[in-house]
C-alpha cells in the first residue's frame, strides 16, 4: 500500500522534524530570555500591573550600586570554583588512570557529591560549617586551633570560602570523569616510545599527555567557568547571598532583585549586563567545540 | 562530530603500557596516597551526613560532637514518614520529573534524529543553539515565565514545573540522542527505503525500537536533572505543587529551623532515586557527559 512518492524530500523532512523542540525552545527559552531583556528598560514591578519606559535608568542605578560588588564576588566564585575542582579532578584522573587496585569501584564511589541535588549539597555544608554544634568547629576546638567556634557563614570572608568548598566539592568528580576518559584516549604506543626513549614519568607526563589533553582540558574550563558564573543553588541555600551582601553573586542579585525586591526593571538591568559577559563565554565554548571538531 | 564527542568513541588504548617498562610500586603508591587525600575531602561530609542522620537529637547537639557515634537510632526516618507535606512533595517530585522526562524525550528525538541522519543548510548552527539555550540563566528566564504563567493562571501547576524544566531538558536529551542516533548504521534506514518504508515507519518502526536503550538512558537523565531542580519549583509552584528540594527548603530552614538530624535523613532519601539512576546509567555516563550536555 505505501507509494514511494508521497513522502516530502528528505531535506524538507529533515527540518520539519526539529520544529517541535525549535517551538518548545522558543517559548520557554528565546522568548522569556527577550522579556526579560526587555524589563531592563522599564518601571515595572512584579506585583502591581502596568509599567512605563524608563530608559537607561535601571542600567544606571545599577552600575552606580550593586554592580561592582556583585562582579567581584562572581568573578571570585567562579575562579575559584573552576580552578580548584579541576586540580582535584585532575590529580584524582591521573591516580585512577593507574593500575591502583579497585580504581572502577572507587570512580562510581567519587561521582557521589556530584550526582546528588544541589540542595543537599548545601544542607551537607551548612551542618558542618554550623556554629554552634558544626563538627568543623567541633575538630578545630578540640585540636586546639581556634578557641571559640567560628560562625563560618556569618562573616563575610569565611561564608565566601564556605560556599566555594561546598560548590568545589560537588563539581570535581565531574572534572574526574571527562578527564579520565581524557587520558584514555592518549596512545599508549606514544608513552611507550618516550618511555624506551628514556623519558620519566613527569616528562612523559608533560610532552605525550598534556599535548594530547589540551582539547578536553579547555572544553572542561570554558564549561566549568559558564556553570559557575550562572550558579544560584548552592550559594542561595548556603547563605542566601549574605551575610551583608558579601556572597551576592549575579543569580543571586537578579534573583532577589525580581522575587524579594519586586524591582523587575533593575533585575532586567543586572541580567542584561550578564548576559553581555556570559555570551563571551558560551561564544567561546562553540567556538572551542568547532575548532576541536576540525581538528 | 564535535572534538568532545570524537573523545568518547571506544579507545583502542587501555591501560599505559610503559608502566610495564618500570617499576610499578611507586606509581601505585602514589596514586594511593592521591586518593586517601582526595577521599578524605570527597567522602569525610558523606560519613557526617550518615553518622548526622542515625544519631539520637541529644548526640546531635552536643558540642563537641563525637566523631564516632555511641548509639544508633531510626528516629529521623520515622521522622519523616509521620510528616504529610514531605509525602506531597515526593509525589510532586516524582510526577513532575517523570512527565518532564517522557515530554521531552519524544520532542527530542525527532530533533535528534533529523540532526543526526539529515543533512540540510544551517543544521548546525541549529545545534549549536540548542546547545546554547540551556546556557542562559535560569534566574533572568524565570522573570518573564513568572510573569506568563501568573497571567495564564498557570502558577502552581504542574504544568509550569514541567514547561520550565524542558528550557534545560530538551538541549540536553536532543545533544545525548543525536549521539546515540549517529550510532545507527545508515544502511539500515536505506533498507528500510528500499523496501518501501515511509519516513514515518522509519522512525516509529525502525529507528525507536533500535535505539530504546538510548531513549530510556537519556529519559533517566532528565529524570534527575528535573528531580535536582531547585530555583524553578521554589518559586513556580507554591506549598502544593511543590518539589522536594525546594520543599526540604521551606520546611527546614524555615519555621524547624533545628532539626538537623531529620535534614540530613531527608536528604539521604531525596539522593537515593538519583544515586540509583545513575547506578544504572553508568554506561552512559561518559558519552553524555562529554557531549556537553549535562550539566555540572
Amino acid at each position: 500500500m505505501s507509494t514511494r512518492q508521497r513522502g516530502l524530500p528528505d531535506r524538507t523532512f529533515g527540518v520539519l522534524l526539529t520544529l517541535p523542540a525549535l517551538v518548545l525552545l522558543a517559548a520557554v527559552v528565546l522568548y522569556p530570555l527577550v522579556g526579560s531583556l526587555t524589563t531592563s528598560l522599564f518601571r515595572q514591578s512584579l506585583v502591581l500591573p502596568g509599567r512605563s519606559f524608563a530608559g537607561l535608568d535601571n542600567f544606571r542605578a545599577v552600575l552606580d550600586s550593586e554592580f561592582w560588588p556583585v562582579l567581584r564576588h562572581t568573578l571570585v566564585f567562579t575562579g575559584c570554583c573552576t580552578a580548584i575542582p579541576f586540580v582535584i579532578g585532575f590529580a584524582l584522573a591521573l591516580a585512577l588512570h593507574t593500575r591502583l587496585p579497585g580504581r572502577g569501584l572507587l570512580r562510581g564511589l567519587f561521582l557521589f557529591p556530584w550526582v546528588i541535588p544541589g540542595v543537599v549539597v548545601s544542607f551537607v555544608w551548612m551542618w558542618i560549617f554550623n556554629a554552634n554544634y558544626g563538627v568543623l568547629n567541633g575538630i578545630l576546638v578540640r585540636l586546639g586551633l581556634v578557641d571559640d567556634p567560628v560562625s563560618w557563614l556569618g562573616r563575610p570572608g569565611t561564608a565566601m570560602f564556605a560556599v566555594i568548598v561546598a560548590k568545589s566539592w560537588a563539581s570535581f568528580p565531574w572534572m574526574m570523569v571527562m578527564l579520565l576518559a581524557g587520558l584514555q584516549t592518549v596512545p599508549a604506543t606514544l608513552h611507550e616510545a618516550a618511555a624506551l626513549d628514556g623519558a620519566g614519568a613527569l616528562r612523559r607526563f608533560w610532552h605525550v599527555t598534556l599535548p594530547h589533553l589540551r582539547g578536553i582540558v579547555g572544553i572542561v574550563l570554558l564549561l566549568e567557568t559558564i556553570w559557575n558564573f550562572q550558579h544560584f543553588d548552592t550559594i542561595y541555600v548556603l547563605t542566601g547571598g549574605g551575610p551583608a551582601g558579601a556572597t551576592t553573586t549575579f543569580a543571586v542579585a537578579v534573583y532577589d532583585t525580581a522575587f524579594k525586591g519586586f524591582d523587575l526593571g533593575r533585575a532586567g538591568a543586572i541580567g542584561a549586563l550578564w548576559m553581555v559577559l556570559l555570551t563571551v563565554l558560551v561564544v567561546a565554548y562553540v567556538w572551542a567545540s568547532e575548532r576541536g571538531r576540525q581538528a | 562530530m564535535t572534538l568532545t564527542e570524537a573523545r568518547t568513541a571506544p579507545s583502542v588504548t587501555g591501560p599505559p603500557l610503559a608502566a610495564r617498562h618500570r617499576p610499578r610500586r611507586p606509581r601505585v603508591l602514589g596514586a594511593a596516597a592521591t586518593v586517601a587525600v582526595i577521599g578524605t575531602f570527597a567522602f569525610a561530609p558523606v560519613y557526617w551526613l550518615l553518622v548526622t542522620a542515625l544519631t539520637p537529637n541529644s548526640a546531635a547537639f552536643a558540642f563537641p560532637p563525637r566523631l564516632w557515634p555511641r548509639e544508633v537510632t531510626l528516629e529521623h526516618f520515622a521522622n519523616l514518614a509521620d510528616n504529610p507535606a514531605l509525602g506531597r512533595y515526593l509525589v510532586n517530585s516524582i510526577v513532575v520529573s517523570l512527565l518532564t522526562a517522557v515530554l521531552t524525550v519524544i520532542v527530542a528525538a525527532y530533533t535528534g534524529y533529523s540532526f543526526a541522519k539529515f543533512r540540510y543548510r544551517g543544521r548546525r548552527s541549529l545545534m549549536y543553539l540548542v546547545l546554547a539555550s540551556q546556557m542562559f540563566p535560569q534566574a533572568l528566564l524565570l522573570i518573564t515565565l513568572y510573569l506568563v504563567f501568573s497571567a495564564t493562571g498557570l502558577l502552581n501547576t504542574y504544568l509550569a514545573l514541567i514547561l520550565s524544566f524542558t528550557t534545560f531538558t530538551l538541549p540536553l536529551c536532543v545533544w545525548m540522542l543525536k549521539g546515540f542516533f549517529d550510532t545507527i548504521p545508515d544502511e539500515m534506514i536505506e533498507a528500510a527505503k528500499v523496501d518501501g518504508a515511509g519516513q514515518g515507519a522509519i522512525i516509529h518502526r525502525i529507528l525507536l525500537p533500535v535505539s530504546l536503550p538510548g531513549l530510556v538512558a537519556t529519559g533517566l537523565f532528565a529524570f534527575v536533572r528535573g528531580w535536582n531542580d531547585f530555583i524553578f519549583a521554589l518559586t513556580l509552584a507554591g506549598p502544593r505543587k511543590q518539589t522536594l528540594p525546594p520543599g526540604l527548603v521551606n520546611t527546614y530552614l524555615g519555621e524547624f529551623q533545628a532539626a538537623w538530624p531529620d535534614l540530613m535523613a531527608a536528604s539521604l532519601v531525596v539522593s537515593l532515586p538519583v544515586v540509583l539512576g545513575f547506578v544504572l546509567l553508568q554506561r552512559y555516563l561518559v558519552a553524555g557527559l562529554t557531549s556537553g550536555a549535562v550539566k555540572g
